[in-house]
């Protein structure tokens, strides 16, 4: 077994966790994070345009080899066999699953799907109604926003992250303002910390409140979907009263905050944060009476905590499958002190687990909102603060590794400079994380539930693609 | 429920809506959006703005559609698939740039994986801009293009694709 192999099987049989895998070219990283949530690096070089895969002791690195794969050309030597992911073009039975045996055909589905929704393309192998397997082609979004980041000043290079995806944006900004943040040996004072988590909050707020809906249009219930969608507008119209922008974005920026809001401002945020959550609570109520919808959740899409595990879930649909992993309580540079990850009562992995998370977490952040908006927001910069070392980076590299729990769940940003430019820029966010889990989900349910398994993890493309 | 639906309809005599007649039928496609313009999107057909109450619906194919409405910047990716969206719709036929990407205006991303706008692949017939455009925005753009959506005949049936510049068949009011 090769270096590289041995220290990621050592770390992976303790309490560690796989993080994200990412090629810079002559080098291949993995992360790992610990139960503190400390990220280590193990790297493995490049040689004869391959590495040995890690796949077997990390199944949840498959996507992020298969990526590193097709964008850097690296070879994976025992991932076999390696299916495209974001390189298009392939022939059908070069990048899906072969599935064969009586009455089994395929279901093609998008890329342009039929409401609005993301674009991506669904490969249904079935028989009858029954899902046997789906392949995901994803990436008909990238971008290349990492790529296109290199070389640029840290502080400039923000704007790469932040259009990643509109759904996530304070989630991705602030783990990629902690990256720098670490390169720079900068801290975070007190009022930063508050006020970064104020907005990572709004964002999990307006965030649950369109999965609810979600999930309702998911099984055709118009007045649920009809009653978080309004709750959605008045959270992202309070955002926007807030910083100026309904998505928050622009709102993190490196190393400082512009945000000023006086007593009057906050004291108007929390009295219309208390009416949201007062009516999300009735319209709460209102759907679980409603046995007809409520029947429609349970036992559908499920990923165990086994899976879960497997597959490195993370955030809500991790909590809802019984794992209790929630970053928030290792988020020293963000202000969760005491905080404790919400617990299911059922945590059956299945969709009602997952929508019943949902408003578990809503309740949770509404607490926090309160509790974080008691007082006057001030303007604040970070402060100088001891050196970062990440663990396993090469002594003379500039990295840092910036994670954050949003809305969908963990995202890690890690970034790798050089002279204060962007030599590396890797966002692992949680939808990526996530999309192997919803394939999973599906294998074994009914073609029509697809939606409904879908909009329960809610995941966005355009955070994977990138 | 009986609540959820009292709730609904006093949201609704409460909010000034406007009194339009006509329909359109939009067939969105996301070209490699931040998914911001498709959340906005979304809550246009919300209860605070209720888009289909003025006969604006989103269908699910482009062969029932008068707007193709196109989000994000066209990657590469993407353009095959947009192109036969377009091709699918019947005449006459309406294209709609939603969002500042679509249009454009401060493209980020390397040039080996975004096109650019969407005006280089298809006619464009009407600009939405904004970052994300807000669903208010996108109503009353939308609004506009229902008052001066194509009328009678002069309307030729399976035009082939033709250049970013020229200019979808059918008459319109100038």
């Amino acid at each position: 077994m090769s270096e590289y192999r041995a220290d990621v099987a050592d770390g992976l049989s303790g309490p560690a966790t796989f993080g994200a895998l990412y090629a810079t070219g002559p080098v291949v990283r993995t992360v790992l994070i610990g139960p503190d949530g400390s990220p280590g690096l193990i790297s493995a070089p490049v040689v004869e345009g391959s590495v040995p895969s890690i796949v077997d002791l990390a199944p949840a690195a498959g996507w992020d080899e298969r990526e590193a794969a097709d964008l850097y050309g690296v070879g994976f030597t025992g991932h076999s066999p390696m299916r495209p992911l974001v390189a298009h073009g392939a022939a059908l039975e070069d990048w899906t699953v072969r599935v064969s045996g009586h009455d089994a055909y395929q279901v093609a589905v998008g890329p342009i799907h039929a409401g609005v929704i993301e674009s991506g393309h669904f490969r249904f192998h079935v028989v009858g109604d029954r899902i046997l397997h789906l392949d995901a082609q994803l990436f008909y979004k990238h971008r290349g926003l990492q790529a296109a980041a290199e070389g640029h000043r840290l502080r400039e290079a923000m704007v790469f992250v932040a259009r990643a995806c509109a759904a996530c944006a304070v989630t991705n900004a602030i783990a990629y303002a902690h990256a720098c943040e670490q390169v720079l040996a900068l801290e975070p004072p007190s009022e930063l910390r508050r006020v970064r988590t104020i907005l990572v909050e709004l964002e999990r707020v307006w965030n649950h409140l369109n999965d609810v809906s979600a999930i309702c249009a998911g099984v055709g219930v118009a007045a649920g979907n009809a009653a978080f969608a309004a709750l959605t507008e008045r959270a992202r119209r309070l955002n926007d009263a807030l910083t100026g922008h309904r998505f928050l974005r622009g709102a993190v920026q490196v190393g400082a905050s512009d945000l000023d809001w006086d007593a009057s401002v906050v004291r108007r945020a929390a009295h219309q944060l208390d009416s949201v959550r007062t009516d999300a609570a009735r319209a709460w109520r209102e759907l679980a009476f409603n046995a007809s919808f409520q029947d429609r959740l349970a036992g559908v899409g499920v990923i165990d905590a086994g899976r879960a595990r497997a597959l490195g879930v993370v955030g809500p649909a991790a909590r809802a499958a019984g794992l209790d992993r929630d970053e928030r309580c290792n988020s020293a540079r963000l202000s969760y002190d005491g905080f404790a990850p919400a617990v299911p009562e059922r945590p059956d992995g299945d969709v009602r687990a997952r929508y019943e998370q949902r408003a578990l977490e809503l309740w949770q952040s509404f607490d926090l909102l309160g509790r974080l908006l008691d007082r006057p927001v001030t303007a604040s910069r970070a402060e100088p603060g001891p050196a970062v070392r990440v663990p396993g980076a090469e002594p003379g590299d500039e990295t840092g590794i910036g994670m954050v729990e949003g809305p969908r769940g963990r995202t890690v940003c890690i970034l790798e400079a050089r002279d204060g430019q962007v030599k590396r820029l890797h966002l692992r966010t949680a939808s990526f994380a996530n999309w192997p889990a919803v394939a999973a989900a599906a294998a074994g349910s009914l073609l029509p539930d697809f939606p409904l398994i879908n909009k329960s993890f809610e995941l966005c493309y355009a955070c994977v693609d990138r | 429920m009986f609540t959820l639906l009292r709730d609904l309809r006093r949201l609704r005599r409460q909010l000034d809506l406007p009194h339009r007649t006509g329909s359109l039928a939009i067939r969105h496609c996301d070209a490699g959006s931040c998914n911001g313009c498709e959340h906005e999107l979304t809550l246009a057909s919300g209860p605070h703005y209720d888009l289909s109450r003025f006969g604006l619906g989103m269908v699910a194919s482009p062969r029932h559609a008068d707007v193709l409405l196109v989000t994000g910047a066209v990657t590469s990716r993407m353009s095959a698939a947009l192109r036969r969206a377009y091709e699918a719709m019947p005449e006459p036929r309406r294209v709609a740039a939603l969002g500042d990407c679509a249009l454009g205006r401060g493209l980020l991303g390397s040039p080996d994986d975004i096109l650019g706008p969407v005006a280089l692949v298809l006619p464009v017939d009407l600009e939405i801009p904004g970052c994300p455009p807000t669903p208010d925005a996108i109503a009353t753009a939308l609004f506009g293009l229902l008052a001066s959506r194509p009328t009678g005949p002069g309307v030729t049936v399976g035009r082939p694709l033709g250049s970013a510049d020229e200019q979808p068949s059918g008459a319109r009011p100038d």
